[in-house]
């Protein structure tokens, strides 16, 4: 577990950005409103709409694979359909090798 | 008191991982023990200094009832003391046998059985709960033939239930099966009387309701000859001989004790005898009733056992992962719990479908202001926990 300290709050549009990759939650109702975005193996993020700070988790077993993996979605969110494509075009790489470590 | 600059004050409420705050007299007996040079009889010769292992088993034989002060063996913690019991036991045994344990078993209990058992060492039934109990008749329909141990918990520490050990420990008592007790959430918690559980062994931890530091723990042994010692070292006694010696409690305490826990928890427990065991009990209900009694009857709250006997909550909030609100109650509220499975997954099988739910836990010095608080803030996130997911 990780927790990151942004140049800025993650944007609503960045939260869409993820929608590609996994699920995302929001509470607009809690008296600090909050999300989660959950990737099953790779990563799961947590923080308050408009913070800086977020908690980011990795699976243990796979944390070699995806260690940089939320700085990517931090390059990428900016750069439309383009980025996520290429994200998916990682995303497959670390599936494939995450593949083939698990036991058979 | 404030956990860092913006942050909301820190309420801790997770003792039952470990307490805190400790008592002032905890802090200064550590403080006090660590200005002089350690003492322990044939480890030193500095005589003038205080004997804390030595005035600590006599004064855990005063507070739990015991009669014989030197089968108090200091470990690092209950894990040790399971591990050192369990382990024990089965080097005794000639050939395999069968274990009985509890689905409210804390891993500390479970890890080692399997371990056991995946050798061959023992066959092992594990008991369900009702009501968040285990009975007498459960344990007695899990009994077989070759059935020589039971180990099972005094409470547990997710569903605060505190187990009826006696009609159990008198049961196994006269059948001739070694019953270890886990009392790592009731010694401390709750009047403890070793005259009315005759357990083979009672297993107690140093730094939860007894107030002394992480790193202390211990068990009492009724009679030594069913444990084998499973280390060896120096004892400060009959060192030109090469055999561990078997007294009490060198049998099963070798190298230098942990001295400055050792001084906490002498003082941990001169502080509930100063305060009264009753007392610290009667407390920690308070606090506990208090707060079931402000979650109770929220549609949006699951508590797993409204009628806990121990300062011990365990609850989801619908709609929303246990670590979410976990994480919410910490940084929004500067609230501390825990989350997850509390080292005890048969309990949560049974419970909450293995996904885990969040554990608030009080001592007996918890703020009774915090315990409103934080049943006001779990409320408001419950009161929140509808959650937008939007299609793709």
């Amino acid at each position: 577990m990780k927790e990151y300290i942004l140049s800025g709050p993650l944007t609503p549009a960045f939260l869409e950005f993820l929608r590609s990759f996994g699920t995302v939650k929001e509470y607009p109702h809690m008296k600090r409103p909050f999300f989660s975005f959950e990737q099953e193996d790779f990563i799961s993020v947590k923080g308050f709409a408009g913070d800086t700070s977020v908690e980011v988790r990795y699976r243990k077993e796979f944390s070699d694979l995806t260690s940089d993996y939320f700085h990517l979605l931090l390059f990428y969110g900016s750069k439309g359909e383009g980025g996520i494509r290429k994200m998916h075009e990682i995303e497959e790489s670390i599936r494939e090798k995450m593949r083939i470590r698990r036991p058979r | 008191m404030a956990a860092g600059t913006g942050s909301p004050s820190l309420i801790y409420l997770n003792n039952a991982a470990t307490t805190w705050p400790k008592p002032q007299e905890v802090l200064d007996e550590v403080a006090r023990c660590l200005q002089t040079p350690f003492f322990e009889h044939g480890r030193s010769t500095a005589g003038s200094a205080v004997d804390y292992p030595a005035e600590a088993r006599e004064a855990l034989a005063a507070f739990f009832h015991a009669e014989e002060p030197d089968h108090f063996i200091f470990t690092q913690n209950a894990t040790d003391s399971l591990n050192m019991l369990i382990h024990g036991f089965a080097k005794n045994r000639k050939a395999p046998f069968h274990a009985i344990t509890t689905e409210l078993e804390h891993n500390s209990v479970l890890r080692p059985l399997h371990a056991l058992e995946a050798q061959g060492a023992l066959s092992l039934t594990t008991v369900p709960f009702h009501d968040s109990r285990v009975t007498l008749q459960g344990i007695e329909e899990a009994m077989l033939p070759e059935t020589r141990l039971v180990v099972m918990t005094h409470g547990s520490n997710v569903l605060g239930s505190l187990q009826h050990i006696r009609p159990i420990a008198e049961y196994c008592s006269a059948n001739d099966i070694f019953l270890i007790v886990d009392g790592a959430q009731t010694a401390g918690q709750v009047p403890v009387n070793f005259t009315e559980i005759p357990a083979g062994a009672f297993v107690f931890t140093g730094h939860k309701a007894l107030f002394g530091l992480p790193g202390t723990g211990g068990f009492y042994l009724q009679d030594p000859v069913e444990v084998a010692s499973t280390r060896q070292g120096g004892t400060g006694t009959e060192s030109r001989n090469l055999v561990h010696p078997q007294d009490m409690p060198w049998k099963f305490e070798a190298g230098t004790p942990n001295y400055p826990g050792i001084a906490s928890l002498l003082a941990g427990i001169r502080y509930i005898g100063r305060e009264g065991q009753d007392a610290v009990t009667g407390k920690c209900r308070g606090l506990t009733s208090r707060f079931i009694g402000e979650l109770t009857g929220d549609p949006d709250i699951i508590l797993y056992n409204p009628a806990a006997d121990l300062p011990v909550v365990s609850f989801n909030i619908r709609g929303m992962d246990n670590d979410q609100v976990g994480y919410i109650l910490a940084k929004a509220y500067g609230i501390i719990t825990r989350t997850g499975l509390h080292c005890a997954p048969l309990v949560h099988d049974r419970i909450d479908g293995g996904k885990g739910c969040v554990r608030v836990s009080f001592s007996s010095l918890s703020d009774p202001e915090d315990c409103l608080t934080a049943a006001r803030a779990v409320r408001e996130v419950a009161a929140g926990a509808d959650p937008q997911i939007r299609p793709e």
